[in-house]
């Protein structure tokens, strides 16, 4: 470590009297650095934010950050958390909490779903910086012919007639891989069940709540999708990009996904890898429902910060989040990135709606997103569902849930091999 | 592919009928000057030879202190004694089974086809006339040197359903519609990855067959020639015996390199859909799941059956390793 | 030889021997263009595909129908470009420093087991062996734990030691191969013709074994620039990532979208001084990989 930190300090430069905090960073476009440069402009020599870059999907991000942390690392000022890690980096101490005063200004208007993300054991452990959801994107031709009014509920049984109906192919992420665990969860959460009953118990008493009416609805419509064909020939291996692939082309009908998906049509109609009318035929709704009777759970995501128990400099850290994670500085990564905030305020500045017309839809869903399930075991957890519920056509939906449910108490009891 | 075995050892016949009797030194009385030799000697190899003690030895005996503990990195005061419990886990689970025998079932196909393919290609680079002798040479190094996470990529970019072209490449076959994913059942994609570590191996064990094609007598085979046997013949009652010892090295380290594999498997497929392979187990439980006990048992066993492996080869082929002194000039 | 001195059967017997030999000639051709294109084309695919722009690489087509520098663009000079290049440094750094360490290392080593005798010899070789043979996932949870608690984790000479392990064994038994090769004698024969120890050695002995130490270089820097286990285990920032391990970090223009250009650019930047070393040194990398005289 200590050579590691003179690496890092002796590339610093000349302003050696101001203390450097390093933040750790989610790939993005860019956005993180140019607000680490701002706020680092605004502290007038108070601290400098110098970022380091995570890997590309959240277990990698999430394994690197748990060894280093582990080991009482000090240069662990400030990270990017998924949420549904923080659990497991929160239980064991290595989160610093934030003081009341941060905690207060950094979540005044946080929307729900997002807040729910930040806390463990009832304590704000992190605080929100961007809040990211699925929303149900369609094409409004294949709408039109089967004659699906989109302002009012829409469910998954809808969807997969239509697809039948018309010969198309549903976007949506059956990969062995994050994105599954995120599909289900939602699955299950709108038809009212929970994954884990009781997230916070230790390893050997959770139970999990796979095996219920929710749940085997949620595995009937995934095994539907998959030994239908209904999620294309490549579901097996496809996730939010390839699904949005799919969705572009001639079967695309709807598709369930994260905002990205709008620039980066928008983009490839430009460079004329797809139709140049394309986006105008792509709509926008709230996230589909398990069954009619229920409310839509869209999946959320995004990115909190957290400040590490081993941070020298937690003081300055704290004020540097504060400065991050800004209304304004939400909204210009929105704008800029296409990460959408977890401030509500933000929101309403015009630039986002011209960018994202689709943002009150965002704003929508993020107030009735459920998150994964909040535990220490997460990983566990979410890799076991990966295994068993992938390939989607392999899908039993009398079967896989349960087995699935003691497969992960096995290997919470540490009595299976993952 | 994390390390390559890159050079033949020294196989050597018992004591080398060498002409010249080495120096002739071998059995004498250890007198001064042999003392101070052997202390020169231990001077000039000792710091390699500590380096790769240490870098070895150390984590090996730590590796087995750790998996005879309960021992999540996150829940470091949880610790515990278990003993041998973990290997009780490893071995009554199935997924280490199934990932045994896709690690033997890529161990056997890769090297039965690379000892083929090799063997042609060190035939072509043997036989190779003048004009295309270099270039042949230089473009199977290529597939050598190349990082073996990029020729993953490549391969995986490759077959993709999604960023490839050999759906589309193959559509004309009768019975194949074009639209496989590759990556989404064991069998196709166990054959891509099989695939991309037979590109990138076989050089290796082409270059070694072709020391052991130098070996065989030229005359040998021509006389052969003149007896009037088919170049099939000669190849199986000549040239192949004699090339025994290469052929049985090639096989011995790419087989034990081929039962270390981790790089391709885990840029194309993660181990997901029935291709988990053992290096992967064991680091998806130590390094994912932090799981350092159990983990560390993992990588004991592996380390264990390479060794295993090792021995039989090396016992079952008589392979002199050390070979001796001066026997060649 | 003129034609007109021949008669008609000697000059038709020529005629036929010229045609064989022609026909030998293209024979050959078609082996190597086979050859090469078996060994070139995962090569040519992907520097095809890192020519794509992100919506052409659905295209199912092998190459690109607007060829774009983008990608390229993106690692060298766009956003990319710290996390790319600090790796690239990295790379070269430690591949190289390790390689030097293990050809100084093992050249002793392999001079003391071709020249010397003495006691443990054979040991020296058989843990060589048994090094080279090691599954490196093994050793990764220890190293990493060990690391961290002495300061090593995620620093130059973190990777570089365990590159050691990977590299010293093949150069000493390389090197050990060739140095058997060498004529020593002709060290004493200068002796005897009036030239001191030294100028011996230097005059003689280096010229012989340099090629060999050379192309022991070549064979470990492969290999070091090879390794991807250590590489993802034992480092997390710019300050020591390879690049093998740093492709897991590129990502698309957002989090979501895949990094297949810019990984695919990458590829080819790494790739072209293992080409470059490749055609330059050809005769010599064969010669190394086959020194290890076969005996049975």
């Amino acid at each position: 470590m200590m050579a590691s930190a003179a690496l890092l300090l002796a590339g610093c430069g000349p302003a050696e009297d101001t203390p450097v905090l390093t933040w750790y960073t989610n790939p993005d476009d860019g956005g993180q650095a140019a607000i680490a440069q701002k706020c680092s402009d605004a502290a007038g020599g108070a601290y400098r934010i110098e970022t380091s870059i995570l890997p590309n999907d959240a277990a990698s991000q999430r394994e690197q950050l748990t060894r280093r942390l582990a080991a009482g690392d000090t240069s662990m000022d400030i990270m990017s958390l998924d949420p549904p890690f923080i659990p497991e980096l929160a239980e064991p101490g290595f989160l610093a909490v934030p003081p009341s005063e941060v905690a207060e200004a950094t979540t005044r208007d946080t929307l729900e779903g997002a807040l729910a993300g930040a806390t463990w054991r009832d304590t704000l452990v992190t605080v929100p910086f961007w809040a990211n959801t699925q929303l149900l994107w369609y094409r409004k031709s294949v709408v039109e012919e089967a004659g699906l009014d989109m302002d009012g509920p829409v469910t998954w049984d809808q969807m997969i007639q239509v697809a039948r109906d018309q010969d198309k192919e549903l976007g949506v992420q059956g990969a062995r891989a994050e994105a599954m665990t995120v599909w289900l969860n939602a699955l299950i959460e709108s038809g009212g069940g929970q994954i884990i009953e009781n997230p916070e118990a230790p390893a050997d008493e959770v139970e999990i709540g796979l095996d219920s009416d929710a749940g085997r609805k949620a595995a009937e419509i995934i095994s539907t999708i998959g030994t239908e064909g209904l999620g294309g020939p490549g579901l097996a291996t496809q996730q939010e990009n390839e699904a949005m692939l799919l969705f572009q082309g001639d079967s695309g009908s709807f598709m369930v996904n994260w905002p990205f998906v709008w620039p980066a049509t928008n983009a490839s109609a430009e460079d004329g890898a797809v139709p140049a009318d394309l986006p105008e035929d792509i709509g926008w709704s709230v996230y589909p429902r398990t069954s009619g009777d229920t409310e839509p759970a869209p999946p959320l995501g995004g990115i909190n910060l957290g400040v590490g128990a081993a941070s020298e400099q937690q003081d300055l850290a704290w004020d540097a989040v504060e400065c991050i994670v800004s209304p304004e500085n939400q909204t210009e990564y929105f704008v800029t990135n296409g990460n959408p905030p977890s401030s509500a305020s933000a929101f309403d500045d015009p630039s986002v709606r011209e960018r994202f017309p689709m943002a009150e839809t965002i704003r929508e869903s993020l107030e009735l997103a459920a998150p994964r399930p909040q535990t220490p075991y997460y990983n566990e957890v979410s890799t076991a569902i990966q295994q068993r519920y992938t390939p989607p056509a392999s899908v039993d939906p009398e079967t896989t849930p349960a087995e699935t449910g003691q497969f992960i108490q096995e290997v919470l009891r540490g009595e299976s091999l993952l | 592919m994390s390390s390559i075995p890159t050079t033949v050892p020294a196989v050597d016949a018992e004591a080398p009928d060498d002409p010249s009797g080495g120096r002739g030194r071998r059995k004498a009385p250890r007198s001064e000057r042999a003392r101070a030799e052997a202390r020169l000697g231990w001077w000039l190899a000792g710091p390699a030879f500590f380096i790769m003690v240490a870098v070895i030895f150390y984590p090996v005996l730590q590796a087995f202190w750790d998996s005879l503990f309960s021992y999540r990195l996150t829940a470091p005061e949880e610790r515990e004694f278990v003993g041998l419990s973990n290997y009780g886990v490893i071995f009554s689970d199935p997924v280490f089974w199934s990932a045994l025998g896709v690690t033997t079932l890529i161990t056997v196909v890769t090297v039965f086809v690379e000892l083929i393919l090799g063997f042609m290609l060190a035939m072509v680079m043997h036989k190779a006339i003048k004009s295309t002798r270099g270039l042949v040479r230089t473009v199977i190094l290529v597939p050598y040197g190349i990082i073996t996470v990029v020729s993953a990529f490549a391969w995986y970019y490759m077959f993709s359903i999604d960023s490839g072209y050999i759906n589309n490449w193959f559509s004309w076959v009768p019975g194949f519609d074009g639209q496989l994913n590759w990556f989404a059942q064991g069998g196709s994609a166990l054959f891509v990855i099989m695939f991309s570590e037979i590109w990138k191996t076989t050089p290796f064990i082409s270059l070694l067959l072709l020391a052991g094609l130098a070996q065989v007598p030229d005359d040998l085979s021509e006389a052969a020639a003149v007896d009037g046997a088919s170049w099939w013949q000669r190849l199986w009652r000549v040239i192949l015996p004699n090339m025994k010892a290469a052929i049985m090295v090639a096989v011995l380290f790419r087989a034990l390199d081929a039962f270390r594999v981790f790089d391709s498997i885990f840029i194309m497929t993660n181990g997901a859909y029935g291709t988990e392979v053992l290096s992967l187990l064991a680091y998806r439980t130590s390094i994912g799941r932090l799981e350092i006990g159990l983990g560390s048992a993992i990588s004991v066993v592996l380390f264990l059956l390479v060794g295993l492996l090792a021995l039989i080869a090396v016992k079952g082929f008589n392979v002199d390793l050390a070979g001796g002194r001066g026997g060649r000039k | 030889m003129s034609t007109e001195t021949l008669t008609p059967e000697e000059a038709e017997g020529q005629r036929r021997a010229r045609r064989a030999k022609r026909n030998t000639s293209i024979g050959w051709w078609v082996i190597t263009i086979v050859v090469a294109v078996w060994c070139l084309f995962p090569v040519a695919s992907i520097l095809a595909t890192s020519f794509k722009t992100p919506g052409e690489l659905s295209n199912g087509k092998f190459l690109p129908d607007n060829p774009s520098t983008s990608n390229y663009e993106e690692i060298l000079v766009g956003d990319s470009q710290e996390l790319f290049l600090s790796a690239l440094w990295n790379s070269i750094g430690i591949s190289i420093i390790a390689t030097l360490i293990a050809v100084v290392l093992a050249t002793l080593c392999a001079y003391a087991i071709a020249r010397l005798d003495f006691p443990g010899k054979k040991i020296v070789l058989t843990v060589s062996l048994m090094v080279s043979m090691f599954p490196v996932i093994s050793l990764v949870t220890p190293l990493f734990n060990l690391w961290r608690s002495i300061g090593l984790y995620d620093t130059w000479p973190g990777l570089i030691i365990p590159y050691l392990s990977l590299t010293l064994p093949i150069a000493i038994w390389t090197l050990a191969a060739f140095f058997q090769q060498i004529p020593w004698e002709l060290e004493q024969a200068a002796q005897v013709d009036g030239a001191t120890p030294l100028q011996a050695f230097r005059k003689v002995i280096v010229p012989l074994a340099a090629p060999g130490v050379f192309t022991t270089a070549i064979i470990a820097f492969f290999i070091a620039w090879n390794d991807f286990v250590y590489g993802i285990s034992l480092t997390s920032t710019e300050a020591a990532r390879p690049v093998p391990a740093a492709l897991a970090f590129f990502t698309g223009a957002s989090q979501f979208e895949s990094p297949t250009g810019a990984i695919s650019a990458a590829a080819i930047i790494v790739t072209i001084p293992v080409v470059l070393l490749v055609m330059l040194f050809q005769k010599q990398i064969v010669a190394g990989l086959t020194s290890g005289a076969v005996k049975g």
